[in-house]
């Protein structure tokens, strides 16, 4: 990466970090990303203390938590965090301040885009951690579901990264990026996955699935349903695909911007 | 001499009182709603469905017709309240729906907050009443052409394909609950759109939340459901109300083992939450006298 | 002198509308106004000016350097937008520093510029408030503090006094005019022509995407004098008025409106017709209901100049 536009990814990041951390939106998202929590603290409660029917923590949370962050909710932060990048800027009319400055314009996508990413990535995560430790309470001396989570976060924060970066060139392409992203999320994203053979592969949440640890949780078998029909890919061609997707994505949010003129509505 | 006080302030002077006062706020809106890029082919095609159920309304009378197709299939192309029911309330209809809210809907209120255009509507002789209603009925329009104009059709073609009014003598009612869930589906998503859009000046973040809200509500009740087996858990789904009181309007058998009543109630509660934010939001914008 | 921006055959179409044509012109250090009414091509000129536009045609050359893509030259301009757009949930502050540290400045260097600048734009006081909470007059000199934050050589300030009350534009027009003594080159648009002359002698005039006149204001001025202004009166006894001024000079043309109670005088010396008129009113006690100048904007003296 050329040196000036490391400075100016620096020099951006440090302006929206701090902005975005503080902002009421973060904080609503931040509350809706631990809803699995209450979730999670519903279902323990009415186990422990309401006689409720037994189910296996593990399950619960491989199955039921995991799905709902990795087929929703990452979905719905990326997209509105990924268009923000660029979209914010356009919308705001704040543009002007950061490409008068000397600063590169690659250095603008690349610096929001890590800002973005370091703050959803820690907000998703921690609804999972406590959702994890509700529902695994008994079990937590049991050092091998430390290791399913480990790679649970790793897939959810891999994701992020991926889908974060695919909505940011959505966003510096179509001004409706919210349309297409939506079509993408809960249509292509959603559906194609399911299809068999080779068809599952054009989707960015095969590859995540292909690296969770669901062969090696022991469960009931009634909660099968994030890999139903999945053929994995090999973890490492998972893992290489989605960088290379992001670095894809990326570069050409960051060509896309650098040579878009962007004009703002009056 | 008074000085009068600078920028925007709410009319003082006197209302005449106008039959439609709501109409040009309703009028741009739906234009600049169409004019959007995208609207037109996500709301016509929201229509898809209509012309699947019409087809079926078709065939129900040339069933003899079509037996070579259609083995086992009778129950399906039985066209009762419960067919209407299914139409109005099924997923893709609704889902799209709530699409419609996000590209023509969401800006609705957050676009007037952005651009400070509260103050420009209230320094007209403009009832906040008259704002809302316009605004309101926007929503509307889009709905009605998406729920009551298709179910009256149905019953319209039903009578012409049949060639008697034998199924409106059937289930007289039926014209009635078309009206009535019509009505309430549009009234409660324009509230929950205006609800929605009155929450932020930004239509992106707003687009988000109409939808986040709509697909974790059910979401969350199907997880619940599933670990509970608890009908109950229903009550948090907005689209499970919308089937509870549906089936209720429909007078068919509800999805959920939950009074209906509870449904309407907490659908009825979403709207009155809305007004009392629409109310203060409008408030926030009154030059203090 | 040196001409510090010079633009050769600049021009600037978005899709089938043309934004600016065939602008060949050099720049020098001091103030240039830029003159021309709503839609004229000032912002895009400007845009082109700081390199946040590609021209279609044509190229900008600042200090010697094309303009694009030049990150070494964004460092030497400072650029005031016409928008009135921040990031409302910061603090004045919180704004202008974070703008700040965007240019290679140590903490102490940027901490010691903004409470400068916000000390310059009488916004110290308020620093700590949410721009949200700033009202227009604060905006602005906002807006002017961050262009003028890390003491660039050139200042490209597109309509700086809108939003300003006659006090806060007498400040602005005080600190443009000591940037000048400084030796910086300032542009500065408007669309006002009283603002224009209060900076400087020096204007562009542009209208329609092209440049009318580069040159000295007071050439303008002489052109504003020889066209003729019309004036409107209405009044309870406009035929009385108008038998009052009918053997003045100044006065060339009367002319009665559509409704019985205008009258419309047409003159080449309106400094005159205003020093008689409050006298005749009183004398001939009439009931002056409004005085208008129909043509009396930056629009029709482009007209004028281009022939309309």
């Amino acid at each position: 990466m050329p040196q000036h536009t490391w400075r100016s990814l620096r020099s951006i990041f440090s302006l929206f970090f701090p902005a975005g951390r503080k902002s009421r939106k973060t904080k609503v998202f931040f509350a809706i990303a631990c809803l699995p929590v209450l979730m999670a603290l519903i279902i323990k409660m009415n186990q422990s203390f309401f006689g409720g029917r037994t189910i296996e923590g593990m399950a619960v949370f491989t199955n039921i938590i995991m799905a709902f962050y990795l087929q929703f909710l990452i979905l719905v932060l990326a997209l509105f965090y990924g268009s923000s990048v660029c979209l914010e800027e356009i919308e705001g009319k704040t543009l002007t301040y950061l490409t008068t400055r000397p600063i590169s314009k690659s250095g603008i996508v690349l610096g929001k885009y890590a800002a973005y990413v370091i703050i959803v990535i820690p907000m998703v995560l921690a609804g999972v951690v406590f959702s994890f430790f509700i529902l695994n309470f008994e079990d937590l001396a049991d050092f091998s579901i430390w290791a399913v989570l480990a790679k649970d976060l790793g897939v959810l924060a891999l994701g992020l990264m991926c889908y974060t970066a695919f909505f940011t060139f959505l966003g510096t392409f179509f001004k409706r990026s919210i349309l297409f992203g939506l079509v993408f999320a809960f249509g292509w994203e959603n559906a194609v996955q399911y299809f068999p053979g080779s068809t599952q592969r054009f989707t960015i949440v095969h590859y995540l699935k292909s690296l969770l640890p669901g062969g090696t949780v022991t469960t009931s078998g009634r909660f099968s349903f994030l890999l139903f029909k999945l053929d994995p890919s090999p973890p490492l061609t998972a893992i290489v695909t989605l960088l290379i997707v992001t670095a894809v994505f990326l570069g050409l949010a960051c060509l896309l911007f650098s040579q878009k003129e962007y004009l703002f509505e009056e | 001499m008074p000085i009068a006080e600078k920028g925007y302030a709410h009319w003082q002077g006197k209302f005449i009182d106008r039959k439609f006062a709501w109409w040009p706020i309703t009028r741009l809106a739906v234009r600049q709603a169409f004019k959007k890029k995208g609207f037109k082919f996500v709301f016509f095609g929201s229509l898809i469905p209509a012309f699947f159920y019409l087809a079926g309304i078709y065939i129900s009378e040339r069933l003899e017709d079509f037996k070579f197709m259609m083995k086992g299939t009778n129950r399906f192309l039985e066209v009762n309240p419960a067919y209407f029911r299914t139409y109005f309330t099924g997923d893709f209809l609704l889902f799209m729906i709530v699409i419609i809210m996000v590209i023509g809907g969401a800006g609705l209120i957050a676009d007037d907050l952005k651009y400070n255009a509260l103050q420009l509507y209230f320094a007209r002789p403009l009832h906040k009443k008259d704002y809302f209603l316009g605004k309101v009925f926007t929503v509307f329009f889009f709905l009605m052409f998406l729920t009551l104009v298709p179910g009256l059709i149905f019953i319209i073609m039903k009578l012409v394909f049949a060639g008697n009014f034998k199924f409106l003598a059937t289930y007289p009612w039926l014209p009635v609950s078309v009206i009535l869930f019509s009505l309430a589906l549009a009234l409660f998503f324009s509230f929950y759109t205006l609800l929605v859009s009155s929450l932020s000046k930004n239509r992106r973040y707003v687009s988000i939340l109409l939808i986040l809200i709509y697909i974790f509500s059910d979401v969350f009740f199907g997880i619940f459901y599933g670990i509970f087996h608890n009908p109950y858990f229903a009550l948090i789904s907005i689209k499970g109300n919308l089937q509870q009181v549906g089936a209720a309007l429909f007078k068919v058998k509800a999805p959920y083992d939950v009074p209906w009543l509870y449904s309407f109630l907490i659908l009825l509660a979403i709207c009155i939450l809305s007004g009392f934010i629409l109310k203060k939001k409008a408030r926030g914008v009154e030059v203090i006298k | 002198m040196t001409a510090v921006i010079e633009t050769k055959s600049l021009s600037k179409w978005y899709g089938n509308i043309l934004g600016l044509s065939d602008v060949t012109l050099e720049i020098e250090a001091g103030i240039t106004g830029l003159l021309g009414p709503n839609g004229a091509g000032k912002s895009t000129f400007m845009k082109l000016l700081t390199g946040q536009m590609k021209p279609s045609i044509g190229q900008v050359i600042v200090q010697g350097q094309k303009i694009r893509n030049n990150y070494d030259l964004y460092a030497r301009i400072g650029f005031c937008p016409e928008q009135d757009a921040f990031y409302e949930e910061m603090t004045g502050w919180e704004f202008l520093t974070s703008l700040l540290k965007l240019f290679p400045f140590s903490h102490a260097q940027v901490e010691a510029r903004a409470e400068k600048t916000l000390n310059i734009v009488e916004l110290w006081n308020d620093k700590d408030r949410l721009i949200r909470a700033y009202s227009r007059g604060m905006r602005q000199r906002l807006k002017f503090a961050q262009a003028i934050a890390h003491d660039p050589d050139i200042i490209i300030l597109d309509e700086p006094l809108n939003g300003l009350d006659p006090l806060g534009k007498r400040k602005v027009i005080r600190l443009i005019k000591d940037y000048k003594s400084e030796g910086k080159t300032i542009i500065v648009s408007s669309h006002v022509l009283p603002e224009i002359e209060a900076l400087t002698r020096t204007i562009i005039l542009i209208h329609q995407g092209k440049i009318l006149a580069q040159g000295d204001i007071h050439y303008i001025r002489d052109l504003i004098d020889a066209h003729p202004h019309i004036i409107a009166i209405k009044c309870n006894d406009p035929r009385a008025l108008a038998g009052r001024l009918v053997g003045e000079p100044s006065v060339f043309n009367i002319q009665f409106g559509p409704a019985a109670d205008t009258v419309l005088f047409e003159t080449k010396n309106r400094d005159r017709f205003f020093s008689l008129l409050p006298r005749l009113i009183v004398e001939n006690r009439l009931d002056v209901e409004e005085i208008t100048s129909p043509d009396d904007n930056l629009q029709a003296v482009f007209d004028y100049l281009v022939g309309k």
